[in-house]
């Protein structure tokens, strides 16, 4: 028995040291106890806004029931949401008016002051009446398409297909009528560059089209021939423009015609003016999760601007200081 | 007609890109036989969950690390405003070297036509840092991202960097299929969110 004290000491000492070694290494890659990224990616001097520019207070978070939401679009007091193949309309009051689920599943929503819907589905387009029902489908587009945002304009209906890099106008029968491929007719102005599933296009109070060109961060605006009007075009990664591959990502236009605009990377919404200029900043970064998505954008009749947090499912609701 | 001659040369520079980063896989793949057979499981990262944390670059038992960067032809932006090949803050857009976020100027970017760029990692520079894939994630498509090249990595019994990833990210693969390259294997069309 003696004899096997050393052994036993021997093998007590490796098992301690051994546990020892395991609970170091345990808790030294908790998260609270990791050693600081030497190479960590640093944008924080670009996350921090000026407080005498955010002139947007935040008033309301309404929840949503559904955590796949992936549409929104307001019309006439009312707001329309697209989650998986169901259709909400909520009223001026909050309240759910309908919900309805759809032959198909909605990527993007434009909604007419009188109440019918235009849903895009990935590849074709549906017109839905204002109790859902669908009163004309498209041609299917391809199975490559991928609709992202849609608009109305008269008795046009403008779709914005990412991965063609091109918008088709369709009537309201849902017959293609047209194609619009960003030319300029100037050789160092380029069409539609759609590095990603972001490409968004939205009507001015003025009838006006205007459409993303994500790639070098401008929103154009077309006549209805497809010419290009006007521009705005700011790259930088600061609060003064657009950086990345995809923004703006998402943008609306408030009752007076000045745009809102949704980016991804640095997540924010800011008011511009049509010379470019940032005017104000409706929601900083420091609203939203770090790595989440450009929250959808719609202005409310009454000036107020909704924001669709995807992350947290709900509408955010941020009125003038 | 201009547009169809911008598309058509991004396309043929995707896919020649493409067909030059198949072969210097394919190369490396060769070599990697040479240390693992098709049978045998090999360490590999998941791009889509890796979290940018730096320790590829730290906790591999070699030095530099057997992770690198590759780049996703078809899905890169080419994004005039890169964010993984510009540092934040950056006075000009030019490949000077105060610009580049790459801290051991690993990345090169080289104008094509307005408004498309070619990168190249040059891969004995490369430390698996991830600062390039975080930024390029943050503000672009996540086309630059991180895999362990196997001509480098000795296929340790338990990869030291998978002990501390804080994702795991990095999962055991079959050595005849070793890459888990984004665009090979992404998750829809091609887009991320
Ligand atoms: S340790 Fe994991 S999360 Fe960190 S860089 Fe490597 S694969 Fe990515
Ligand atoms: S930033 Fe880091 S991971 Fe990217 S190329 Fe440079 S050294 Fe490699
Ligand atoms: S298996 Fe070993 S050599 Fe390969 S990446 Fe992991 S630690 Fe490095």
């Amino acid at each position: 028995m003696g004899r096997k004290w050393p052994v036993i000491l021997i093998v007590l000492l490796s098992a301690a040291i051994i546990i020892a070694v395991i609970v170091t290494e345990h808790t030294s890659t908790l998260p609270g106890r990791r050693p600081p990224n030497p190479f960590a990616y640093d944008v924080d001097e670009f996350r921090s806004v000026d407080q005498e520019l955010i002139r947007w207070r935040e008033t309301r978070q309404v929840q949503l029931d559904r955590e796949d939401i992936r549409a929104m679009a307001y019309a006439g007091g009312k707001i329309y949401l697209a989650a998986g193949n169901e259709l909400q309309v909520i009223g001026s009051d909050w309240s759910r008016i309908l919900r309805r689920n759809l032959p198909g599943e909605p990527t993007c929503l434009a909604a007419a002051r009188e109440g019918w819907i235009v849903a895009g589905m990935g590849n074709h387009l549906a017109i839905l009446d204002s109790d859902g029902e669908t009163i004309a489908v498209s041609e299917v587009l391809g199975a490559e398409s991928n609709i992202t945002s849609v608009a109305i304009l008269d008795d046009d209906i403008y779709a914005a297909d990412a991965t063609g890099r091109r918008v088709l106008i369709f009537n309201r029968e849902l017959e293609l009528t047209g194609e619009l491929r960003g030319d300029s007719g100037v050789s160092d102005v380029h069409g539609f560059i759609v590095p990603g599933a972001h490409f968004s296009l939205a009507v001015n109070p003025e009838d006006e089209l205007w459409i993303t060109n994500p790639g070098i961060h401008a929103l154009q605006n077309y006549t209805a021939s497809g010419r290009l009007r006007s521009y705005i075009q700011r790259s930088s990664f600061g609060i003064d423009g657009f950086s990345g591959c995809c923004n703006p990502v998402h943008f609306t236009f408030l009752p007076d015609g000045r745009f809102v605009t949704s980016e991804k990377g640095i997540i924010r919404i800011k008011v511009i003016i049509g010379t470019g200029e940032v005017e104000s900043v409706v929601a900083p970064p420091e609203l939203f999760r770090d790595g989440t998505r450009a929250p959808a954008v719609a202005a409310g009749d009454n000036g107020n601007i909704l924001a669709l947090d995807f992350d947290r499912n709900m509408i955010r609701i941020f009125e003038p200081i | 007609m201009e547009r169809k001659k911008t598309k058509s040369r991004r396309e043929f520079i995707n896919s020649s890109m493409r067909f030059g980063m198949i072969l210097a896989l394919g190369g490396i793949g060769g070599l990697a036989f040479r240390r693992t057979t098709g049978d045998q499981w090999v360490w590999q990262i998941d791009p889509f969950k890796c979290s940018w944390c730096g320790r590829c670059a730290t906790h591999c038992v070699l030095n530099p690390s057997a992770v690198k960067c590759v780049h996703a032809y078809e899905l890169c932006g080419y994004c005039d405003l890169c964010g993984g090949y510009l540092i934040p803050g950056h006075s000009d857009r030019s490949t000077a070297a105060e610009n580049q976020l790459c801290p051991t100027a690993a990345i090169d970017r080289k104008f094509i036509e307005e408004p498309y760029y070619e990168y190249k990692i040059d891969e004995d520079l490369c430390i698996g840092c991830a600062k390039c894939a975080d930024g390029c994630s943050s503000f672009g498509n996540g086309s630059l991202h991180l895999q362990i090249m196997h001509h480098l990595c000795v296929n340790c019994n338990e990869c030291t960097i998978a002990r501390v990833c804080p994702s795991d990210a990095i999962t055991r693969v079959k050595g005849s299929d070793p890459y888990l390259m984004k665009g090979d294997f992404t998750k829809s069309t091609g887009f991320e969110d």
